[in-house]
């Protein structure tokens, strides 16, 4: 199956964008994000903590609908999902 | 009323909304926090348009690294207060408007007293503490907030309409990481437009606002998208006891309908 992996703003500086994977079924939202992430420590660390899971500030989305941070390692991605990464910003 | 100066100063406009919009706009009360980089543009655009009353919130001085972005203040002004560089040139503006700027900091035992009773805040901060105040007073006093924010090239921007749309805090529950963000100023100038583009639209009572979409800017990739956001029912500013309040929301807000995919 094929999953695409959308990475927004800075996200998308580090690790590129519209990033199309293929994958065995099974594999969760973090899990995908986070291989995809690997490739580039940089990145990695922008979207990920130190345990490995997605910094609390990051919002992820799958087709459209917001996934809570527990979720991200619970749901598993489905043929033709599309995931978001997004990371808001603060300044003024 | 308005008067024959201003129905000349906007006349342009007046085209486009008539004289009835744009008593409106001269009858509306908005509060803008902060005078910076979107509050520069922002309270320009919204000064010129003929909001009656513009308060205008901020505690810096100006200096020499904020030029690049806050158009408010020139080089002349390092070392002014910003309030009193925004209150001259928002008066030389426009000077049929009232401008209220208050030299402050906005804390959790200031910020009801200093929102009022605005018709609109204009979340022009740089950080989220502050942000989750503002948003905290719009939730309780039924105010819409108007969010913008913004890193180098990149911005984003969401109306906020307390009872009907997620709030902040809903679709921002933690802050991002407090930094000296680069910028240029054509991202506050931009994102700022979209803030005060809704301020207008808001008052007037047209179009359809950025209510439950999140408008997210790529100046990079000269591209935008907008991402859907919605209310969390156990966000601890707006979920759980609230009461659906379309009633005491002024606007005929159209909320947004969306098809779910």
């Amino acid at each position: 199956m094929t999953v695409k992996v959308r990475f927004f703003a800075r996200f998308r500086e580090l690790l590129g964008t519209d990033i199309l994977v293929e994958k065995k079924s099974g594999t969760t939202v973090a899990a995908l994000v986070k291989e995809i992430a690997e490739k580039k420590k940089e990145g990695y660390n922008a979207i990920f903590d130190e345990k490995g899971n997605f910094h609390e500030f990051v919002i992820v989305m799958r087709n459209g609908k917001r996934l809570e941070p527990a979720e991200t390692t619970t749901v598993k991605v489905t043929d033709g999902d599309e995931i978001a990464v997004f990371p808001p910003v603060a300044g003024g | 009323m308005l008067s024959e100066r201003e129905l000349d100063r906007y006349k342009r406009q007046i085209l486009l909304f008539g004289e009835e919009g744009q008593e409106k706009l001269k009858k509306a009360k908005i509060f803008i926090a902060g005078a910076g980089g979107l509050g520069s543009p922002i309270s320009i655009y919204l000064a010129v348009a003929g909001i009656g009353t513009i308060t205008i919130v901020d505690m810096d001085v100006v200096e020499r690294t904020n030029l690049n972005r806050q158009i408010l203040h020139y080089d002349r002004d390092i070392g002014k207060k910003k309030t009193v560089s925004a209150e001259e040139k928002l008066r030389e503006i426009n000077p049929d408007i009232t401008i209220k700027a208050i030299d402050t900091m906005i804390d959790e035992t200031n910020v009801a007293r200093l929102v009022g009773s605005s018709s609109g805040i204009v979340d022009a901060m740089d950080n989220f503490p502050t942000r989750y105040l503002l948003n905290e007073t719009a939730v309780k006093k039924k105010i819409p907030l108007f969010h913008g924010a913004i890193r180098g090239l990149y911005g984003q921007a969401t109306t906020i309409i307390p009872g009907v749309t997620p709030c902040l805090k809903c679709i921002f529950p933690k802050a991002p990481p407090k930094e000296v963000f680069p910028v240029v100023g054509v991202t506050p100038g931009f994102i700022g437009m979209v803030q005060a583009t809704e301020v207008i639209k808001y008052l007037i009572r047209d179009g359809r606002l950025l209510t439950g979409r999140l408008f997210i800017w790529d100046g990079l990739e000269a591209h935008a998208e907008e991402i859907c956001v919605e209310r969390d029912p156990k966000c601890p500013v707006c979920g759980g006891s609230h009461t659906p309040a379309r009633r005491s929301v002024k606007a005929p807000v159209k909320a947004p309908v969306r098809k779910k995919k």
